[in-house]
């Protein structure tokens, strides 16, 4: 049963910044808008392009850093949808703490991997 | 209340589909072949139709995020609202959806 103590008790797997969570969530999808209009005109006019042409518009300061701040952006929002989903799926306890451990480490992952590409495209093409 | 379920789906859907905006950027950080490669793979028409289902998931999880701002803000939560703003949202993601598609086919 969720009642009042559970949510509020740290150790179960409610009792970790749902309030936060919830507020985060909101910001980071009004702001995904945003990055969806900026998302959707990269993709259209790059997509089948060559990669010189594709350095040449990664390149622009304004991309690069677009590029950078979406996903990092897309990440936070993506954790804590998939957060959601294993707290309302995922009830034994290690099988838990397993499956919010893989969804933090991918979500940090996916960032790290696209701030990598987008570094080296800008510092070294 | 399915719309609930389909939120979710599109979201764990485009969760797993940032490995393509990585794959992309990562071949283009690394050099010509690798581009090469993963521009022939997302050339590939039933790659492209993967593409076209993930521009409306983009969209309806989009829209959805708009509804609920909207009903969190205590609006449009009536029986016939409720209804109608969830139909609109197929409405307006299957229209964003083909005009982003008919904008790069025809007019890029």
């Amino acid at each position: 049963m969720i009642d009042k103590a559970t949510i509020a008790n740290p150790k179960t797997k409610y009792g970790h910044g749902g309030t936060r969570e919830f507020i985060t969530q909101r910001i980071s999808g009004a702001l995904n808008v945003l990055f969806t209009i900026f998302f959707v005109w990269f993709v259209v006019s790059l997509a089948g392009a060559d990669r010189a042409q594709m350095i040449e518009t990664v390149r622009n300061p304004l991309v690069a850093v677009g590029l950078v701040a979406l996903i990092v952006n897309v990440c936070i929002h993506m954790r804590i949808g998939m957060h959601e989903v294993i707290e309302d799926y995922l009830d034994e306890q290690k099988q838990n703490r397993l499956a919010n451990a893989a969804n933090n480490a991918f979500a940090v992952l996916v960032a790290l991997a696209t701030i990598l590409a987008v570094a080296k495209i800008v510092f070294w093409g | 209340m399915a719309n609930s379920i389909i939120h979710r789906g599109t979201g764990m859907a485009m969760y797993f589909g940032t490995l393509l905006i990585v794959l992309w950027l990562g071949a283009a950080a690394l050099g010509d072949a690798p581009f090469g490669v993963i521009n022939a793979i997302y050339g590939f028409w039933l790659v492209q139709v993967v593409f076209f289902l993930a521009t409306w998931a983009l969209f309806h999880h989009m829209f959805g995020g708009i509804r609920y701002f909207i009903w969190d803000s205590v609006n449009v939560l009536d029986p016939v609202g409720r209804e109608w703003i969830t139909r609109l949202q197929f409405i307006a993601s299957i229209l964003l959806t083909l005009a982003a598609w008919a904008i790069f086919v025809w007019f890029k």
